[in-house]
């Protein structure tokens, strides 16, 4: 029984992929350029050459945010969708039907459509994989060259994800939905 | 509250370079079988990456004899406990289903890709026939075979036995199209290449180098990690690196040395500079200050070359030399310029002038970890003749060579004997240097060319003999020692055993010197009159074994057995064991490593780091030899360096994404998956004058050749200048993903080279462009 969170130290961020990769062949998601558990969003530069406003904060990390409160869990037609003890959004995936109600109402584009197994899929926290095997990181996390990635139980105030939320401050990504959602961005 | 909503259908239009639509080209995704990981028994095996020159350290997850994923290792202080995509993507390299499986032999018209199956034997024997001709007509001059070599593992024993054992000067790798200028300079201004300690510095310019964006390395995780530096990255165009920094200074191409210039004068002027430095390291430091002073290099003047405004230079050269910790980062991969050698020797000075070396956050000279060298027993052949490629170069490297003089002797028939049979490993020469049309015609000349390699690359498909070596996971190599700062030895072992018919390096060349020894060895008997007077003298046997003709002595123990010995010898049985289990050792590593936070580790504590060492160097502000050669003794601008693009025209200039740093991983699946192909940048308001959309087919069109590309506007680079990335536009129908997948830089870039090096300049070509319609 955990509270599985994760933290971004967003800013450190380069773009590299190697989060993408990681998860790719961890969970052996399917390749296609728009089947991925995560992604990083980019904000361009704006202005003319000479005349450049770069972000330097501009790479953030996008998966799903695993709801308090999940949209997607509701919006499920067969109840398909449920919480795990670890606070985990996950899926029965013998009762996805692929009515996509998930995905429409999922308000962080998180899903996508794994073809083969004709299911909804999403970022799981490398559940059924890594965290099955009684290891302690994701695989997003640990090859990241920059650190960005804080996985952790938010329930034990001892672990590193505890810690760095109570120091530094953080921002979780459209609170108006009330989702409550379970990835920070530190600022 | 910060607001970057990018949503995932976002990021599929409109990412940069990474662009999905589809393209015209014939390469599609296959779906890959999944390689999910399970929770079944695993071993992790230690291992060493190989996608890319850095060699970061990993654990390889081997579930039922598959290598199911690849973890970063903690223990190794060079990859800080991170692997980049490429080397996620190391799993798709074994289980590449275009992978050379098994020897082939030559059947159709060379370049025509036809080929037949063979065993190893017949492969050996096909090159022993051929050889055996060629050195006979060659009158056993050795070096009438060239090899190469562009995989940084086992290229000493692979110089052992083309070089040592069978005799040839002819060794060329990568180095004259990669960092020999900034290699050179940086050992001709302070007597040692140094490394850069990142880490320890607070003020950090980086010109001419690209380190988020164009592979991963120390340095670039140093420079993440490091709060309370200020990076100011000099790029021509907005990379990653560019967008993370605190200031970026947009350049144009190839004028860095006259901001360096501009920095030297300023410092000079206004005594900037760490005087009681310069007093105690420097040699001719008062010609240096007459001949920048005399020149009048003042911030306008270098405004008028670099198009940065003066303030802005004054300011950094001010800011640079008041830090406490500053570090001109001396860059690496490479040569952008005619004048790379001397902008390359112009940082080195600057970090000179303020005393940034052998220091912390300077560039240090450190300790190495010293391994033994095992020494060979060389023959002498005496009609074996000298390299050529060296001559008319100023200095060069005969650890690397210049390919480009190579090249252009043998075509212009300038070369002192023909050569005529090249082996070449991991070196995709049809990729990898300036005008392509050029190294197919030298490779035309050749009757006999063996590749080794794993992938059929362009260059693969040129050779009459494919020998498939196996991949960096299926084989043992010797131990390497890294770095200077926090050094380390590490070990790369077995994850699995060769697929299909593939071998390892050595017990390829075991096989091969087996089959060559005596053939060989009699062919200088024939032609080799000092070989003939010690056959007279001590008979035979004893001048076969003594002279050291056996050509696979080096192969008599296995890697692993040689390792143990080495090691075990060197620095203890720990030290083996360390390497067998962890992949890493040093002193005191079980003391000294570390977890701080978050997964990352330290190495070294800070007063065992080894920043000032007893060292005994100079400084050289002037270089007699260069003016001997009339060039300039001292770094100083010239006319033809100036940065002017003809009416219509466009400068190219090139560069390379962590995905395809080298074009080694064109074919790779997984990368593929996220880079589909390259892109050319064209500043948004050229563009939209010349009606050019994003995702447009244009024609890009150089004196040398043309290329057909997708077009991206962007903000991101100056009107005048366009950019595409390395690695794309393969012309080898062998592999799937990456045949006829975007364009290759090298057909467009034209075949110039600094004469200090013989290095070959990547970013002076002008092209023109042109919009296809369709
Ligand atoms: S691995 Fe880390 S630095 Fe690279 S893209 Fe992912 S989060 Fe960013
Ligand atoms: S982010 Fe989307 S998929 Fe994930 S729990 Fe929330 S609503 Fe569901
Ligand atoms: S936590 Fe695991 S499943 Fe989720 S994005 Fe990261 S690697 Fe993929």
């Amino acid at each position: 029984m955990a509270k599985y969170g994760m933290a971004f130290d967003y800013k450190l961020c380069i773009n590299c992929h190697a989060c993408e990769v990681a998860c790719k062949e961890e969970n052996g998601i399917l390749l296609g350029a728009d089947k991925h558990r995560l992604w990083i969003g980019e904000s361009e530069p704006v202005g003319d050459f000479y005349n450049l406003a770069r972000d330097k904060g501009g790479f953030l990390q996008h998966q799903c945010q695993q709801c308090e409160n999940a949209p997607c869990l509701k919006a499920c037609p067969n109840d398909a969708i449920y919480r795990d003890e670890n606070g985990i959004i996950q899926l029965y995936e013998s009762k996805c039907d692929l009515s996509l109600n998930c995905m429409d109402a999922c308000p962080y584009d998180a899903r996508y459509v794994d073809e083969k197994k004709h299911i909804t899929d999403k970022c799981i926290f490398c559940s059924d994989t890594r965290l099955s095997r009684g290891e302690t990181t994701t695989a997003c996390q640990i090859t990241c060259p920059a650190k960005v990635r804080i996985f952790g139980d938010l329930d034990d105030e001892n672990s590193e994800i505890s810690k760095i939320l109570s120091q530094r401050e953080y921002f979780t990504l459209k609170p108006e939905k009330g989702t409550e959602p379970k990835l920070f961005y530190l600022v | 509250m910060k607001k970057i909503e990018i949503s995932r259908r976002k990021f599929l239009q409109g990412s940069v370079a990474l662009c999905v639509y589809a393209t015209s080209s014939p390469a599609t995704i296959i779906p890959k079988k999944t390689t999910k990981t399970t929770i079944t028994e695993a071993t992790n095996i230690p291992y060493l990456c190989n996608m890319c020159r850095n060699k970061c350290a990993g654990f390889a997850r081997v579930e039922d004899g598959v290598v199911t994923k690849l973890n970063p290792n903690q223990y190794f202080p060079k990859s800080r406990n991170m692997l980049c995509p490429k080397g996620n993507a190391g799993i798709d390299a074994i289980y590449d289903k275009d992978r050379l499986k098994y020897p082939l032999i030559r059947i159709g018209k060379r370049g025509d890709g036809k080929y037949k199956r063979v065993t190893w034997d017949e492969a050996n024997e096909h090159i022993k026939d051929k050889l055996v001709k060629i050195f006979n007509e060659q009158k056993d001059n050795r070096s009438t075979l060239a090899y190469c070599n562009g995989e940084g593992f086992n290229k000493n024993e692979y110089i052992k036995f083309f070089g040592g054992k069978i005799g040839s000067a002819n060794f060329l790798d990568e180095g004259s199209i990669c960092l020999n200028t900034k290699l050179g300079a940086t050992i001709l201004t302070i007597g040692d290449i140094g490394e850069p300690d990142i880490a320890g510095s607070d003020f950090v310019i980086m010109a001419g180098a690209n380190r988020y964006e164009s592979l991963i390395t120390p340095d670039s995780i140093d420079m993440i990690k490091a709060d309370k530096q200020k990076l100011v990255v000099i790029e021509p165009r907005c990379t990653v690196t560019a967008i993370k920094a605190d200031e970026w200074l947009a350049i144009n191409p190839g004028t860095d040395l006259a901001l360096c210039l501009a920095m030297i004068y300023i410092t000079l002027k206004d005594e900037l500079y760490n005087k009681e430095y310069v007093k105690k390291q420097f040699d001719d430091f008062d010609k240096l200050k007459e001949h920048i002073l005399k020149n009048n290099y003042t911030s306008t003047w270098a405004e008028s070359k670099t198009n940065i405004p003066a303030k802005k230079i004054e300011k950094l050269t001010k800011d640079f030399f008041t830090a406490s910790r500053p570090l001109f980062y001396l860059g690496r991969r490479s040569v952008w310029a005619k004048n790379d050698f001397q902008f390359r020797r112009a940082m080195v000075l600057i970090n000179a002038l303020a005393g940034s070396i052998n220091t912390k956050g300077g560039i240090i000279f450190g300790k190495p970890l010293k391994l033994p060298n095992e020494e060979i027993n060389q023959p002498f052949y005496s009609n074996a003749q000298g390299r050529f490629d060296l001559d008319g170069i100023v200095y060069g490297s005969s650890k690397a060579g210049s390919w480009l003089n190579f090249r252009e002797k043998l075509l212009n028939g300038s070369a002192p004997y023909p050569v005529k049979a090249m082996f070449i490993r991991k070196h995709n020469l049809m990729q990898n240097m300036p005008n392509i049309k050029k190294t197919k015609k030298m490779l035309e000349m050749m009757d006999l060319i063996v590749v080794l390699d794993t992938m059929p690359s362009d260059t693969a498909m040129m050779a009459d003999v494919i020998l498939p070596e196996c991949t960096y996971l299926e084989r043992e190599d010797m131990v390497v020692s890294f770095n200077r700062l926090e050094p380390s030895l590490a070990l790369r072992n077995q994850v699995l055993k060769p697929l299909y018919e593939s071998k390892s390096m050595q017990d390829i060349l075991k096989g091969l010197g087996q089959k060559l020894t005596i053939p060989l060895f009699e062919l200088s008997m024939k032609h080799d009159e000092e070989l003939q007077e010690s056959i007279e003298e001590m008979g035979k046997l004893e001048a076969f074994e003594d002279g050291g003709y056996n050509l696979s002595e080096l192969y008599k123990q296995d890697i692993s057995t040689r390792n143990k010995i080495l090691i075990s010898k060197t620095f203890g049985e720990k030290a083996y064991t360390s390497l067998k289990e962890k992949g890493v050792w040093y002193p005191n590593m079980e003391k000294y490593h570390k977890e701080v936070f978050n997964n990352s580790y330290v190495y070294y504590p800070e007063d065992r780091k080894f920043y000032t060492v007893n060292k005994k160097y100079r400084v050289k502000c002037h270089i007699d030899k260069l003016n001997k050669h009339g060039y300039d003794a001292m770094p100083t601008w010239r006319d033809s360096y100036d940065f002017k693009v003809p009416d219509k025209s466009f400068r190219l200039i090139t560069g390379r994404y962590v995905m395809f740093t080298q074009s080694a991983t064109a074919n790779n699946i997984m990368l593929r998956d996220i880079m589909k192909t390259n892109h050319i940048w064209i500043n948004n308001t050229v563009a939209k004058n010349l009606n050019i959309i994003e995702g447009d087919r244009v024609e890009v069109k150089s004196n040398i050749g043309k290329v057909e590309i997708l077009a991206y506007p962007t903000n991101k680079i100056a009107p005048s200048v366009v950019f595409f990335s390395h690695g794309f536009g393969s012309n080898s129908d062998e592999l799937e993903q990456a045949f006829g997948n975007g364009a290759n830089d090298n057909q467009l870039i034209e075949d110039k080279m600094e004469n200090i090096y013989g290095c070959a300049v990547m970013n002076e070509t002008d092209v023109q462009i042109r919009k296809i319609r369709t």
